[in-house]
């Protein structure tokens, strides 16, 4: 399945929010959806889960407008909130119900997905009795439990302990694997980077830039080495156009990308090398570019 | 079952197992039973031990009352008109007795047809004066016929003469039908004000607890407004069938106790063909305002701001209120503003609801009423869906009239 949006613009009273979004997320791959605060990640969302219409452009699902009935999705709002006086398993099994689930079915779904999430023994307490993290378990279960074929997830790694990380980056691995499209929209780049194959970053309602981010990675041109060695000082200072960096690799700025080679003969005829590479920008650089002012 | 039933089923289970809501219903089921059951356990705890009206109980428990300048005939009139008391003949300042504390109150003759009431602190439920005037009236004239040359007998014979009317009420009662039209408008008033307020909270809760975030992409505005609504009418159904039902029950179980109480007897006396008016209207009423509370707690951001955005709607509320109940205690019902009021739909359900109940209006005329309340409650039940779908997705400051109704007209 592919789920496109194409072209999409909304404005609120005066405002315009979104001015040209378009990106592609396919079955079976983690998207990230990029942008600083306010840059219209969240209406985004909102116009692909038909929350709102958008004023113009399309959304579809292969090639064809999206029909929300037939497909599933299920939504972790970076707002995070369920009922906190009521139940955990009532709301549960409530939001299970209104995504299209039958009473029995809900009930079965919760109650596996609260042990996949090591959450059975608070099935009957009252959300506000639970910790932040376990809260967000919690609603990360009203997004997962009625098997949608889309599963949106808004910072889902904020507030999480580091266990608690490992448990959810094993369940979006399995989503993924299952053939769920999930969507990514997060601030740490670190987990973006991954889980996703494909991104998009936001800028001022619009999409900077957006595909593979391993294409992405190589756009950027290929003249730059970074050298791991123990001589890295003599390094630095008998190669033209080498210097050290922060972490005390040497950062060789070539002429041209065709010497790569020629000096990685030279470098290793002559040094102790223990890592050389191209190298690529981070999905933090490639950020900071596009989502800049 | 649809979105809406879903939504209807988790409301209804959200107030039944509210444990405020479940308490204050079985409190006043509670307070009902010892009202209703009342005499009834009086006579058996008490039995025949009490004493008979009239048979004066031991000289020490009663009060004292003083008379000032009154014949023996002024005395023995006043003992007769109030048994309840110790009535003293006095010389000294009874003014002053009164203000000690000696005597309850005292009746200091200025002469013959004149007399002064002195009392501590004058209740406005005090009758005394009223009491003492007829007993001592009563003397007077008697004095005053005797004086002319009738016999005691012949005097006491005019006296005692009366002129025998019956009363015929070819339309309403209005006095018999006051006192149950009283309490179901109340009771309207009381299950729209609060029941209001609460869907207003209840979606104020769902929109600052960020629930909201979830229901927007789970369900559509409209089966979230009036599964809300729809599960808040029968919640306020099902408390008030609890309190009129176990009343009317336990008024049953104990009719013979209250068989003479005048009262209590019109109160449970109230025709069927009214009840159903009362439903129609109950249930049309209510709808208009709970989507209008719920249409205003989805455009609040915070729960704070609840008490001052519902205030226009509660004032309106009030104001048809006030209209209806001055309406029904000057008795005149059928007034130019109450057959407005009784076409307005924010006002009918309890403007016609009463003239039906206290007056006749022609069946057109309630048809009418029920058609424009019927169509006004679509309209504004449409409307605050549409309102509901905007507003919940505002955060931020109260948003504006303005921006709403641009917001819902983009929509």
């Amino acid at each position: 399945m592919i789920l496109e949006l194409r072209d999409i613009h909304k404005s609120f009273g005066e405002k315009k929010v979104l001015t040209g979004v378009s990106f592609r997320a396919e079955s079976g791959k983690a998207f990230g959806l990029l942008g600083r605060n306010g840059a219209g990640k969240t209406t985004s969302i909102r116009i692909l889960m038909g929350v709102f219409p958008a004023d113009s452009g399309e959304v579809l699902v292969d090639g064809k407008p999206i029909d929300h009935r037939s497909i599933g999705m299920g939504y972790l709002p970076e707002e995070r909130g369920l009922y906190p006086k009521k139940k955990i398993i009532d709301q549960l099994i409530y939001f299970a119900e209104l995504k299209g689930m039958r009473y029995a079915d809900a009930v079965k779904a919760v109650d596996r997905w609260l042990e996949r999430l090591e959450m059975t023994e608070y099935r009957d307490k009252r959300l506000d009795t639970l910790s932040k993290g376990n809260q967000q378990k919690i609603q990360l279960i009203t997004a997962l439990a009625h098997d949608p074929e889309v599963v949106i997830l808004d910072e889902p790694f904020s507030g999480l302990d580091p266990v608690n990380a490992m448990l959810l980056k094993d369940v979006v691995k399995e989503e993924i694997q299952r053939g769920k499209i999930v969507l990514f929209s997060s601030h740490q780049m670190s987990y973006i980077e991954e889980f996703c194959d494909s991104v998009a970053i936001i800028n001022k309602g619009v999409v900077a830039i957006t595909g593979e981010l391993h294409d992405i990675k190589r756009e950027y041109p290929r003249d730059t080495l970074v050298v791991r060695s123990a001589d890295s000082r003599e390094i630095a200072d008998g190669v033209r156009g080498a210097s050290l960096d922060e972490n005390g690799d040497v950062i060789i700025k070539l002429s041209s990308p065709e010497d790569k080679m020629d000096v990685l003969r030279e470098l290793s005829a002559r040094y102790d090398i223990d890592e050389a590479k191209v190298f690529e920008p981070s999905l933090n650089d490639i950020f900071v570019q596009y989502a800049g002012d | 079952m649809g979105q809406f039933g879903k939504i209807l089923k988790f409301e209804l289970k959200g107030y039944f197992t509210n444990k405020v809501f479940v308490g204050i219903t079985v409190f006043l089921v509670v307070v009902l039973a010892v009202v209703l059951f009342f005499p009834r356990a009086m006579d058996l705890i008490g039995g025949g031990d009490e004493p008979e009206p009239g048979e004066p109980g031991a000289e020490e428990d009663r009060e004292v009352m003083l008379l000032s300048g009154g014949g023996e005939d002024a005395l023995e009139a006043l003992r007769e008109a109030f048994p309840e008391y110790e009535v003293k003949l006095t010389d000294g300042d009874a003014a002053a007795a009164v203000t000690s504390g000696e005597a309850s109150f005292a009746i200091v003759m200025d002469g013959p047809g004149a007399f002064t009431y002195f009392v501590d602190n004058l209740s406005i439920y005090d009758e005394n004066a009223q009491r003492a005037s007829e007993a001592l009236t009563g003397v007077y004239r008697l004095t005053a016929l005797t004086d002319a040359g009738l016999s005691e007998s012949e005097a006491r014979e005019i006296m005692d003469s009366q002129v025998s009317f019956e009363v015929e009420s070819l339309g309403v009662d209005q006095g018999e039908n006051f006192f149950y039209t009283y309490i179901m408008i109340f009771a309207l008033y009381m299950v729209i004000l609060l029941y209001g307020q609460m869907v207003a909270t209840n979606v104020a809760t769902e929109k600052s607890s960020r629930a909201m975030e979830l229901l927007v992409t789970s369900a559509k505005p409209t089966s979230m407004m009036f599964g809300k609504v729809v599960a808040s009418c029968l919640a306020g159904f099902a408390q008030i069938i609890c309190i009129f039902g176990s009343a009317i029950v336990f008024y049953n179980m104990n009719r013979a106790w209250w068989g003479d109480n005048p009262i209590i007897g019109l109160i449970f006396d109230m025709p069927p063909a009214l009840l159903v008016y009362m439903l129609v209207f109950f249930v049309l009423g209510f709808f208009i305002y709970a989507f209008m509370f719920g249409a205003i707690g989805s455009t609040a951001s915070k729960l704070e701001d609840i008490n001052t955005s519902v205030m226009p709607v509660t004032l309106i509320f009030i104001a048809g209120f006030m209209v209806v109940v001055f309406g029904m205690t000057s008795g005149s019902v059928d007034n130019p503003l109450m057959i407005a009021c009784s076409y307005i739909p924010f006002t009918s359900p309890m403007a016609m609801f009463t003239r039906i109940a206290m007056s006749h209006p022609a069946f057109y005329e309630i048809a009418i009423s029920i058609v424009i309340l019927v169509a006004s409650c679509l309209g504004v039940g449409i409307a605050a869906a549409k309102i509901y779908r905007v507003g919940v997705l505002l955060y931020g400051g109260k948003p504006k009239m303005r921006d709403i109704l641009r917001a819902v007209r983009n929509a």
